[in-house]
């Protein structure tokens, strides 16, 4: 009897303690989820933030790496809501839509009209379509942190070599393929001018570009005229023996076979800076905008992640929440990440002479402007598929592309099923009604 | 009364629990089991049956569609693909690996000096990491990889090999001869011996017609199959699913070979004895003896490997940045597909139709190879 009153009163202390303890704590610690492989660069970045006293009073950020997949955690966090929250998360363009159309994100509109740094509109800092990345229906989700976009990397020695003029930003289709062809012609065996795969996400571009629609109607468009007739640019390179697939020159992708000198011209997008710089920081580079097509049109493709908060979250905390957004976005984390060559969303750094984008004094940073300037040029758009979802879209593409790369179908053929299965595709979604595409 | 009940039950069935104490620590050592198997799999599996009958995006609340999904699963042309490819990988797969694994099962269990390395060489493709293999296995079968560059050396080298295979089988017929006439008796025709004099023979004619300028490699275009990133069938199957099947084959046979050797040891060494006074031969006690007598053995392995090979998932989920989705996906890919993959919000319901509808074909798949294939206890 006696040792039962004992352990009820223990138990009674127990709870005791640790309703006090959980109604003493403030909230304080506000929780970041990103993708892991940033993780050497946040640290840093709130390290210096931190520093120099950025980030808002007595509030400790703790960075969550996410190594699997993003847009699954986010989905999964938002789905169970609660405690399963974080307060700041990577919103990736690629998702953003579908996240936002969950009800389960906070617009950030109020918080930006308010903001010092960032307000009254965002346009006025943010480059525009960096902005309309993450805009649905009126309300801002998130804030873009760094962004990229395609543009053509080349390799200066290769084109010395030929006796040809560099890429510019005028260069037309046609130009750009004379070019590459005398290249190649002066490229050492086993490499070729241009490294390409049959990637979807680098061709639409040209493909957009030349006239084609996101969707033709409800149905695929990649059967149209202008699809078909950017997929034989696209593919000319490597039909004709002036461009390899990575694998084919031995490299796990078009920058590693760019650095290693296996390939003297690739479409990527800042990213490659990095990689230059680690493994082939000698490497004479230099970096232009997409050709534009043969009647002057050019589009690009914008890809950003930026940071996006819970709707579920207690007013208190979501503004804290903010405050440290709007920290981990100010001038000085801008000004960081860019020595770190990711390239941050503020258009003042192109004027600002703090920056290094202003004034490049290298070739890192004379490329990190050109894809700076290539994202503010018209015709880019979001990275996202709506709807119809990025997986089917890109899949059906990309297998066509494969095939016409392979030469195991005509380019005319190869678009021509391609937008046949992505139609299947769409009514297997109940996307679109039976019988309304072609192929359905 | 309950515990009464409960102790009278396994006194009847197995050991006899005397004390209500020795009932309640039996509990508690398999409440971690069981803890998993109700929360992990029994809850899991209930939940999945609901939301295989509602529309569900994990956001707003499940909704009663009754078999709507299943329905849509018939309609849908991607799952019915991933079906096609399911059925026919786990065929090929599990007959040709059950095969292969007891072929090989019976060449390690031999005594001969150093078999050990010999098996442990062999079971190191099932301890590799899966993901891993998957990705170097990629780079083999790539259009500039060894699968490729091995086959266009065949074709350069074609010539040579005719010749050798010529030469071989006529220096072999000539000692064969010469022997049969020197001893006056026949002579084996698998004579290591002799055997191996030929190909040493065949060897040095045809290094000599190449030094004489009579063979010349063939000029041929390098070999650039894309075995991966390709929608080309072969006999109706994507060759990227072929390329699937190799893999799994070459990474599951040693951990059958593991359970046929452990099988093999129990077949008693009399009726190998016994075949061999009858008259048997290698293949003769293979069939009639190892076989048989290997059956409970053959029965599990073949399960196994049906259900793996129905739920096949990790290889096909690396190779899915390399080859188009439609060459490879399988039903278990297609459930991942619908829930994660596919853009936009989860499809909850379909992916749970798709998982029900997997289950409930594994079961019948494998009840149906028990009741006319290979059993237990049935008849070869």
């Amino acid at each position: 009897m006696y040792r039962k009153w004992l352990i009820l009163g223990l138990a009674g202390l127990l709870v005791l303690g640790l309703g006090t303890a959980s109604s003493s704590q403030q909230p304080t610690s506000i929780t970041l989820v990103g993708f892991s492989g940033d993780t050497p660069v946040v640290q840093a970045l709130l390290t210096e933030l931190q520093r120099i006293g950025k980030l808002p009073a007595g509030v400790n950020v703790v960075w969550q790496p996410e190594a699997v997949d993003m847009r699954q955690r986010v989905l999964n966090d938002l789905a169970a809501g609660g405690a399963a929250l974080a307060d700041i998360y990577y919103i990736d363009v690629f998702w953003a839509p579908e996240v936002a159309a969950t009800g389960r994100l906070q617009s950030l509109n109020d918080f930006i009209a308010r903001s010092t740094d960032l307000g009254p509109n965002l346009r006025d800092k943010w480059l525009e379509p960096l902005v309309d990345a993450f805009e649905f229906d009126g309300q801002i989700y998130a804030i873009a942190k760094d962004f990229n976009s395609l543009v053509i990397w080349y390799n200066k020695d290769a084109f010395r070599r030929a006796g040809v003029a560099f890429p510019s930003n005028t260069d037309t289709w046609f130009d750009f393929l004379q070019k590459a062809q005398a290249v190649n012609r002066a490229a050492p065996a086993g490499t070729a001018a241009i490294n390409l795969n049959p990637d979807p996400v680098r061709f639409l571009p040209f493909a957009f570009a030349n006239g084609m629609p996101f969707m033709l109607g409800l149905c695929a468009p990649f059967a149209t005229e202008e699809a078909i007739t950017a997929a034989e640019f696209f593919s000319i390179p490597n039909r004709f023996g002036f461009g390899k697939t990575s694998a084919d020159v031995g490299a796990g992708w078009p920058g590693a076979a760019f650095t290693a000198e296996k390939g003297f011209i690739v479409n990527e997008g800042g990213w490659m800076l990095g990689p230059i710089l680690n493994e082939n920081p000698t490497l004479d580079f230099g970096a232009a905008f997409l050709p534009l097509t043969p009647d002057g049109k050019r589009a690009n493709y914008l890809f950003t992640v930026g940071y996006g908060i819970p709707a579920g979250l207690p007013s208190a905390r979501a503004q804290t929440a903010f405050q440290v957004v709007e920290a981990l976005v100010s001038k000085e984390a801008n000004l960081f990440v860019l020595e770190r060559l990711a390239i941050p969303p503020r258009k003042e750094l192109l004027a600002d002479p703090k920056s290094p984008l202003a004034n490049p004094q290298n070739p890192f940073q004379a490329g990190a402007r050109v894809v700076f300037e290539a994202t503010g040029q018209p015709g880019t758009r979001p990275f996202t598929f709506g709807a119809v979802g990025g997986p089917a879209y890109l899949d059906t593409l990309g297998a066509a592309l494969t095939k016409i790369f392979n030469k195991e179908a005509t380019v005319r053929a190869a678009m021509e099923e391609a937008a046949l299965n992505l139609n299947k595709l769409l009514v297997d979604k109940g996307l679109v009604p039976r019988g309304v595409c072609p192929g359905t | 009364m309950g515990g009464r009940l409960v102790r009278r039950l396994l006194c009847s069935y197995t050991l006899c629990m005397r004390t209500r104490e020795e009932l309640g620590w039996a509990f508690l050592f398999l409440l971690p089991l069981l803890w998993t198997l109700v929360v992990a799999f029994g809850y899991a599996f209930i939940r999945a049956v609901y939301f295989s009958f509602t529309e569900y995006d994990l956001f707003k609340p499940p909704s009663w569609v009754g078999l709507k999904n299943f329905n849509h699963l018939l309609e849908d042309s991607r799952f019915l693909l991933a079906l096609s490819h399911t059925l026919v990988f786990s065929a090929i797969v599990t007959s040709v690996q059950t095969i292969l694994a007891l072929l090989l099962a019976v060449v390690v269990n031999q005594k001969l000096r150093g078999i050990t390395l010999f098996r442990a060489g062999y079971y190191v493709p099932s301890i590799s990491s899966s993901v891993v293999v998957t990705l170097i296995f990629a780079w083999l079968v790539h259009r500039r990889g060894v699968a490729n560059f091995l086959l266009t050396a065949l074709q350069q080298y074609a010539l040579y090999l005719l010749v050798f295979a010529g030469a071989v089988a006529l220096l072999h017929l000539l000692q064969l001869l010469w022997e049969r006439w020197r001893w006056k008796a026949p002579t084996r025709f698998f004579d290591p011996l002799l055997l191996l004099t030929s190909l040493l023979g065949a060897a040095l004619v045809t290094i000599g017609l190449h030094q004489l300028g009579v063979l010349r490699p063939r000029a041929v275009p390098p070999m650039e199959i894309a075995w991966v990133s390709t929608e080309r069938t072969f006999l109706g199957v994507p060759l990227p699913l072929w390329s699937i099947m190799a893999l799994n084959i070459w990474t599951t046979i040693p951990t059958f070979m593991v359970i046929f050797l452990a099988g093999l040891q129990d077949v008693p060494k009399e009726l190998y004895e016994a075949a061999e006074l009858d008259g048997a031969g290698s293949w003769q006690k293979l069939w009639y003896v190892t076989v048989p007598a290997l059956r409970p053995v053959l029965f599990l392995v073949i399960t196994l490997g049906l259900i793996g090979t129905l739920q096949m998932f990790d290889q096909v989920a690396v190779l899915a940045g390399l080859a188009p989705l439609d060459s490879i996906i399988t039903l278990a890919y297609y459930i991942y597909w619908n829930m994660f993959g596919g853009g936009g919000l989860p499809r909850v319901g379909m992916a749970s139709a798709a998982a029900l509808f997997l289950a409930l074909l594994t079961l019948a798949v494998v009840l149906l190879q028990r009741r006319f294939g290979i059993s237990e206890k049935g008849v070869l």
